[in-house]
């Protein structure tokens, strides 16, 4: 009996492991398909709030596009800004690669000027806010390495450590995903001393044409003690498009 | 009355005893509270309009207190090389997490951004020094970015190449000698080649209240034991040299504590009361032991003797202790907090001195031992080589009396001549000696860079009638004009209440039926046209005004650099243009500058903006380096500026103020030096007429401000011909000056006065004045000058400064007295003593 007990035990265990090891994984992997691949394409209103230590606010607004060209890999994107009024009409458009470095351009109607533009990495201030580029374009989950470090009810949280760490200013960062929408939660950055600096929750989801969809979310830079937060509106998902809407014809014209 | 208390105090010396140690004791618990303050910016009060404003502008600018720390290249053509940029790399980023170092704004070659043309057209933003250069040639490469990069350019590497610097921002200014101490671990833990200072102005404030403590703690002691030294070659007898020694010892320490105990903090000026109050609370004590050594001759009558002396010294004692008090006690005239601090406790402890010596010295004497005086007998002054000089002094005044009092007067022109030559400066790193590493690494570092002093020259646009505009628009629909009134903030900006009702707005055209939507975008139009109009510093016409202010700071040939949101502006815009010299300039539209200033937030410090500009970019900073922190040089900046803008008003909406601590130091500067003269003067005319009372003479009234006169005039006469600057030590000194004076001249006067009295003859008078007074005179004078020569070998130049004009204040008022008065009244004797 003793035995049988024992050995049923070791069974479930080994299990479980093997169950894990092949999770974390997946996890990760339908994470980023649920936080930045939902539908083929999507359509967005967004505004950005801009608050920093001492309560001043600066405001963002733009609608944002994209259009997936490989299920968890190339993405495009297109940002067409409208405020602050003197912004109207700024207009980036982005080619995300998986593997090597993204296209970006840029039209600045006021210098009519477009740009091409290359950047040495993804973690700098999206249009001033606290949000990176890597945090509304997405962080390519093979990047870094991913461990699953508790397992609640509602909850996987997962630690992940950087492959190259000079690239990044985080020691490691860790994720807590919710198990029914896969959507990431809350996800803390760790410096080098071990101090959680940087915060990025969601605060609203929202069902929209089935898919679970964050409708609110927040970055709080715990150093400069200001915070970000994005709100969006009238999202639509599987839309048909027009082919030359992510080619840089779109920087001079973009969607009404 | 004074006879009542002398009795009972002979009566019960123990009562006395038992009193001043419990006043010690008591005090003595409080310094341990001590709390040592060291910014300059507490010269000022803390209202005080200019201080309220520079702090205003720090907060508002997100501006932090910062240590510089700059790397000289010692063994390569330049600082770009591999192995100096490797340490500069190091060295960044270890301090970066120091705690207490506010890491995202630390200003490094590795910390910042670029911004570069990129081969077919693009541009490419990418960190200025991700890692460190391997070679020379990718080192020269760096050069030539920063060359191109107007905001670091000769801040971040110096002109000459040779020297790079860290700006290190710190939360909290009372931890920057943990902090420094903790980069210079860093910088000795590697092996550069290059020599390292590490400076600024938060270092130097706190390693000067280190210095202070050490200060207080040794040269304040020491000067207690030359005093010492010195009564004992004059009296050789312990016992009753000790007397003189407590009185110092419980008067500093009573003061010391009750200042403490009061709350007050203890500044550069207030560190020095002890300096202060221990030769002044010696001085009435010398008076009495000098007369009670003359008139002892056994113990037989001892009681008889103390009390002759205290009758004979209470009035004169009285007199001069008052009037040194009120020549401090002026100083609370100076609008100077830590100078009217200084002020009120020195006078304080001056009158506790006087208490003090008539309570606790006859106490004392009374209950030493017959054998302790027993040595007293054989020491008589009148019998001394002192007195033999005094006596030579003495027949010089009295003899070629003319020529003395022409003598003097020449004497008088002079000084005051010299007075006209003043230079009136002051530099707080000028504190420290010329060889201390903060006062090299202060040269050094600006003798290559810009400069590593900060001032602001601050614009801020006034634009209520934008506001009025926009209320009047407001007001046509009262739904809004309640939602407005609802949604405004008292604290927040016009525009931030605007962006308020611009977020409700949007909010409502989401939800809204077809009827309201051209209402709400009506609205809307309105509220972004204002915010628009509000953003006076995207104005391409405001930002050009900026650049004409900056060119005309390099043209007074008076600043090194000057740093604004224009140069940010034209230098983003120069990248996006294709990055040709031309394209340095402005963009012709606010639009195009929003446009620009939206690519420069797209970084790794888009926080950096806000240090030049506020979120609501109605006002805006330059940032001014200047090389020199002298109060002269800031001034003539200021002057400078103040012409160019009234040649040149800046658009009718800009006011322009300055702040930054440069800045700060050159008002409380000018508001010292018009203080000081205020209480002078004002302490000059209450003495005279107290002089003239206690004389009950015009005539003797007079003459008692000659000596402080001619030893005022002198000392600052001096320090116009030898060029030494007019500084807050200096200053004060004046208050010390007047109450030592008037000390002699009222002992000299009164005695001389008193003797008189009972021989009626004048040359007997004489006679006997250079016998007892004299002595007791110049004693004082030799006591205090040598017992604070330990004061010159200080690290802190104020005290230095202190040390060496208290001997020469010394002297001088000893020698006019001596000199000048016997002459005086010699030549005047028909009116001064008539019989």
């Amino acid at each position: 009996m003793m035995i049988k007990k024992i050995l049923l035990i070791l069974t479930l265990g080994f299990t479980s492991l093997g169950a894990n090891a092949i999770e974390i994984d997946e996890i990760i992997e339908r994470a980023n398909l649920a936080s930045f691949y939902v539908g083929d394409n999507g359509r967005s209103d967004a505004r950005m709030i801009i608050v920093d230590n001492d309560g001043n606010k600066q405001m963002r607004q733009f609608v944002i596009h994209r259009q997936d060209v490989e299920e968890g890999g190339d993405q495009n994107f297109l940002v067409v800004f409208s405020r602050p009024s003197d912004v109207r009409g700024t207009v980036f458009l982005v080619h995300k690669k998986a593997m090597v470095d993204d296209d970006r351009w840029l039209y600045l109607p006021a210098l009519d000027l477009e740009k091409r533009i290359s950047a040495s990495d993804n973690r700098t201030s999206f249009v001033g806010s606290d949000f990176y580029y890597e945090d509304v374009s997405g962080r390519h989950p093979s990047l870094d390495e991913h461990e699953l470090i508790e397992e609640t009810e509602d909850h996987y949280v997962v630690k992940s450590m950087p492959k190259d760490k000079s690239a990044v200013e985080f020691a490691h960062y860790q994720i807590r995903i919710d198990k029914q929408s896969f959507l990431p939660m809350l996800i803390e950055y760790i410096d080098k001393a071990g101090t959680i600096y940087r915060r990025v929750e969601v605060i609203e989801v929202q069902t929209i044409q089935g898919y679970p969809t964050v409708m609110k979310s927040k970055v709080s830079n715990l150093k400069t003690k200001g915070h970000t937060l994005l709100q969006f509106r009238k999202p639509v998902y599987d839309t048909v498009v027009n082919d030359s809407l992510f080619t840089t014809r779109s920087l001079r014209n973009p969607p009404k | 009355m004074k006879k009542q208390l002398t009795q009972f105090v002979l009566n019960k010396p123990k009562i006395i005893f038992l009193m001043l140690l419990v006043l010690t004791l008591v005090t003595a618990a409080l310094i341990p509270l001590i709390q040592i303050d060291t910014d300059p910016e507490n010269m000022l009060v803390e209202d005080q309009i200019e201080r309220q404003f520079h702090n205003h502008v720090k907060s508002q600018f997100k501006l932090h207190d910062m240590i510089v720390v700059g790397a000289v290249n010692r063994s390569e053509p330049s600082i770009y090389n591999p192995q100096s940029l490797g340490a500069l790399y190091e060295i960044a980023s270890k301090t970066a997490q120091i705690s207490g170092v506010i890491d995202y704004d630390l200003m490094a070659l590795s910390t910042v951004d670029n911004i570069t043309q990129e081969v077919g057209g693009g541009i490419r933003f990418d960190w200025l020094m991700k890692q460190p250069p391997n070679s020379p040639s990718e080192a020269a490469a760096l050069a030539i970015q920063v060359e191109r990069l107007p905001l670091l350019k000769n801040t971040l590497v110096s002109d000459d190449l040779q020297a790079a610097s860290i700006y290190v921002p710190i939360a909290d200014k009372n931890e920057s000698h943990r902090i420094a101490t903790e980069i210079q671990e860093i910088v000795d833990g590697l092996e550069s080649k290059d020599d390292y200072h590490i400076t600024g102005l938060p270092v130097a404030e706190d390693t000067f209240g280190y210095q202070m403590f050490v200060q207080m703690g040794i040269s304040a002691p020491l000067a207690g034991l030359m005093i010492f030294i010195m009564l004992w070659c004059f009296f050789r007898n312990f016992k009753f040299i000790a007397a003189p020694m407590i009185v110092a010892m419980v008067t500093v320490i009573a003061v010391m504590g009750i200042m403490i105990g009061m709350g007050y903090t203890v500044h550069i000026m207030n560190s020095m009361i002890a300096i202060f109050l221990m030769p002044i609370a010696v001085v009435d004590s010398v008076h009495i032991m000098s007369d009670f050594v003359e008139r002892y001759q056994g113990d037989e009558n001892r009681g008889e003797v103390i009390t002759v002396v205290v009758g004979d010294l209470f009035k004169p004692m009285l007199f001069t202790s008052v009037t040194s008090a009120i020549g401090f006690f002026s100083l609370m005239l100076t609008p100077i907090p830590p100078v009217q601090i200084f002020g009120a406790f020195v006078g304080a402890g001056i009158l506790l001195a006087f208490m003090l010596t008539i309570l606790f010295i006859p106490a004392y004497l009374i209950v030493l031992k017959p054998g302790a005086l027993k040595s007293l007998r054989s020491i008589h002054h009148s019998e001394s080589i002192l007195n033999r000089v005094n006596a030579q002094l003495g027949r010089l005044g009295l003899l070629r009396s003319r020529a003395v009092m022409y003598f003097f007067i020449l004497i008088l022109g002079l000084s005051i001549w010299g007075i006209f030559k003043i230079q009136i400066n002051d530099n707080p790193v000028r504190w420290f000696k010329a060889d201390h590493p903060i006062r090299v690494a202060d040269r050094v570092l600006n003798e290559h860079f810009a400069g590593t002093y900060d001032a602001y020259l601050v614009l801020t646009a006034e634009t209520k009638y934008i506001e009025q505009q926009f209320n009047e628009q407001l007001s046509k629909i009262p739904l809004w004009q309640a939602t407005f009134n609802e949604l405004s903030n008292q604290d927040k900006s016009f525009n931030q209440n605007a962006q308020a009702l611009l977020l409700w707005a949007e909010d409502q055209l989401f939800e809204a039926g077809p009827e309201q939507v051209d209402d709400l975008e009506q609205l809307i139009t309105n509220i972004e046209q204002t915010m628009e109009q509000l953003s006076i510093f995207k104005d391409p016409e405001s930002l050009q005004y900026i650049v004409e202010l900056q060119n005309a700071l390099q043209n007074s040939g008076l600043v090194g650099k000057s740093n604004s949101l224009a140069d940010l502006v034209m230098t983003v815009n120069r990248e996006l243009k294709g990055g040709g010299e031309k394209n340095y300039q402005l963009p012709n539209t606010q639009a195009g500058v929003a446009q620009t200033l939206l690519q420069y937030q797209s970084s790794h410090r888009p926080h950096d903006l806000w240090h030049f500009v506020t979120q609501d970019y109605d006002s805006a900073v330059i940032w001014v380096q200047l090389t020199s922190g002298d109060n002269q040089d800031m001034t003539q900046v200021v002057s400078y500026m103040t012409e160019y803008t009234e040649q040149n008003p800046p658009l009718a909406n800009l006011v322009i103020n300055w702040a930054g601590k440069a800045y700060l130091n050159k008002v409380w500067q000018e508001e010292m030096v018009a203080g000081m003269g205020d209480s002078l003067i004002s302490a000059f005319v209450v003495v005279f007429v107290m002089m003239v009372l206690l004389f009950r003479s015009l005539l003797f009234g007079l003459l008692a401000m000659l000596p402080l006169t001619l030893t005022i005039s002198f000392i600052y006469g001096l320090i116009g011909w030898i060029g030494k600057d007019y500084d807050m030590p200096i200053a004060v000194l004046s208050a010390l000056t007047l109450g030592l004076s008037v000390d002699f001249a009222i002992h000299f006067l009164q005695r001389a006065r008193d003797i008189y009295a009972t021989h009626n003859d004048f040359k007997l008078t004489m006679q006997q004045m250079f016998a007892e007074p004299a002595a007791a005179i110049s004693k004082n004078a030799i006591v205090i000058a040598i017992g604070f020569t330990p004061l010159l070998l200080a690290p802190l130049v104020p005290y230095v400064t202190v040390g060496v004009f208290l001997a020469s204040i010394m002297a001088v008022s000893a020698i006019v007295t001596l000199v000048l008065l016997p002459a005086m009244l010699n030549l005047l004797r028909n009116w001064a003593f008539k019989s």
